[in-house]
């Protein structure tokens, strides 16, 4: 399926796919939301084709779309309202399963850690820690100044650092 | 040594592994998008992009009835096109019953005595028979009727 400007839906589905659906996961916490959300993209890409005319950074491009949408699902339903709590209850993990107990457990925690941060630090964590992405690009995808990226991953790093840092510690003495 | 400890912390979540995306889903939302994608005629080349749009647009407007909308554009043609040909010969009912110009008045009369000159003196004219039937009182007609 050939869209104007060489873009073909299949290519951007298995070039992104899988960075978006990792990055809804952490955002929404929500299997059924995060496929939702997913179709909604690439529906939208397949009947506006040139939404990507021009577009240097498809990732980043992609990004921003996911974060908009995930932004609109949760404020449709009110799940801004959630409480630290009750994502930590869901214990839904962005995180692949394993057959090490220790593995497991650090993921679990982190899982949990990273639920409990604000939604704006957690996308930011996100995508310096899996994505890769630098903190212009990062600027660039969540339409907000590169120093508040910044900003706002350090503010998530610490917490996570703080929350997990009894873990992590006891993890290095181990090794 | 504090950024080396952050470092060290942020490689190793940056080594956890994420969630691998359903491989049923691919199937299923790339089903939905080809679904949602608009149908293409024309090649993109030929195809400008307003005209693209136009049609875009139209197509949402008239597409739930396109023959009833069909229809009624059809009629509206008819309707049209009687009205623009019955126009045309309205100008010429125009000129009929505009008043004629005072040269043409003068000439007329001028021809209208010439007519009467050649038809026989006696006969009045139409001018004078009105005066002579003008509308009276009763009393005077008596004596018209009397001399």
């Amino acid at each position: 399926m050939k869209m104007p400007g060489g873009n073909d839906i299949e290519r951007l589905y298995d070039e992104h796919a899988q960075p978006l659906y990792a990055f809804l996961l952490n955002f929404t916490r929500d299997e059924a939301d995060t496929r939702d959300l997913l179709q909604e993209i690439f529906v939208k890409l397949a009947r506006e084709p040139k939404l990507l005319a021009g577009v240097r950074e498809e990732r980043a491009f992609l990004i921003r779309l996911a974060h908009n949408a995930a932004v609109d699902l949760m404020r449709r339903r009110g799940t801004r309202d959630r409480t630290k709590e009750n994502f930590a209850a869901e214990m839904i993990s962005p995180f692949a399963t394993t057959n090490d107990p220790d593995e497991k457990f650090y993921r679990d925690e982190l899982a949990v850690a990273l639920g409990e941060l604000p939604e704006e630090q957690r996308a930011v964590v996100h995508l310096k820690l899996w994505e890769g992405l630098t903190f212009e690009k990062i600027a660039a995808a969540l339409e907000v100044p590169p120093n508040t990226a910044a900003s706002r991953y350090r503010y998530g790093l610490d917490k996570l650092r703080g929350r997990l840092r009894p873990l992590y510690e006891e993890m290095k003495k181990a090794e | 040594m504090m950024n080396d400890e952050t470092e060290q912390f942020e490689s190793r979540l940056s080594s956890q592994p994420l969630k691998q995306i359903p491989a049923a889903w691919r199937a299923e939302i790339l089903t939905a998008a080809r679904g949602a994608q608009p149908s293409r005629r024309l090649s993109p080349v030929t195809r400008h992009p307003w005209l693209s749009t136009i049609n875009s647009e139209l197509s949402t407007v008239f597409w739930p009835h396109p023959k009833a909308w069909a229809g009624l554009a059809a009629v509206w043609i008819f309707i049209f096109t009687l009205n623009f040909s019955m126009r045309d010969t309205s100008p010429r009912v125009v000129e009929k019953s505009a008043t004629p110009s005072p040269e043409v008045m003068v000439e007329l009369k001028k021809q209208q005595r010439l007519f009467a000159e050649l038809v026989g003196a006696n006969e009045p004219l139409d001018a004078d028979r009105q005066k002579l039937f003008a509308p009276k009182p009763r009393s005077e007609c008596v004596e018209i009727l009397m001399t």
